[in-house]
């Protein structure tokens, strides 16, 4: 595996819950990364964010990794989850919520059901 | 040939593409291609505006019965193959019948 490929496994299997996006958890630099960061920063999650701007070989890398050809996309316990789309849809039919709680992650429950009631 | 109708013909044949792409794939008893690439005109992937750089879908079809999202997703990004990477963005909305 190249460095990149290594890097990247090395992130998402030492840490639950990583976010590859767009700028950063803080300041997001494309629409789609701002959704699931402020998603996941709502819902007061602790997570890894890496900002692919800053790095081109992680940038193309993660592509690859996970042969998902978009960003942002988001790991859970090594596992890729899915990107903006899928992060939306799970989080309104509750699927995110299973999959943390399953994965032992903590996160606040009353805000992930107040962003379900706000769009319902 | 002038710029406007050059890219006219650009933008038509993406689309285009798009569509033959996923019906052959897809058989869609539903398909939405919506191009959603003036609400972004200035954002990063379309700088200049009028460019045909982000794309919404919707296709309903019985090929995606029993798949999980992850493997929807990637049998539309398998489908559209070559115009992935030509566009800045893509939003799918995936379902059975």
């Amino acid at each position: 595996m190249s460095d990149a490929q290594n890097q990247i496994k090395e992130t998402v299997t030492t840490n639950d819950v990583v976010l590859f996006m767009k700028g950063t958890k803080m300041m997001p630099q494309c629409g789609f990364s701002s959704r699931v960061a402020g998603v996941l920063n709502f819902m007061g999650l602790e997570y890894t964010d890496v900002n692919v701007l800053a790095d081109e070989a992680i940038r193309q890398g993660i592509k690859e990794y996970s042969d998902w050809p978009t960003i942002p996309q988001l790991y859970v316990k090594g596992e890729f989850v899915g990107g903006c789309d899928i992060i939306t849809e799970m989080m309104l039919s509750g699927e995110l919520d299973t999959l943390f709680e399953e994965n032992g992650v903590t996160f606040n429950k009353d805000a992930a059901d107040q962003i379900r009631a706000a769009n319902a | 040939m002038g710029q406007d109708l050059k890219e006219a013909i650009d933008h038509m044949s993406i689309t285009t593409q798009m569509e033959t792409r996923l019906i052959a794939a897809f058989a869609p008893l539903e398909l939405e291609i919506v191009d959603d690439s003036a609400s972004h005109a200035g954002h990063a992937g379309n700088p200049g505006g009028g460019r045909e750089t982000h794309f919404n879908l919707r296709i309903v079809s019985a090929a995606f019965a029993g798949q999980s999202r992850v493997a929807r997703h990637r049998a539309v990004h398998a489908a559209l193959g070559d115009l992935v990477p030509q566009i800045h963005a893509l939003s799918l909305d995936l379902a059975a019948p």
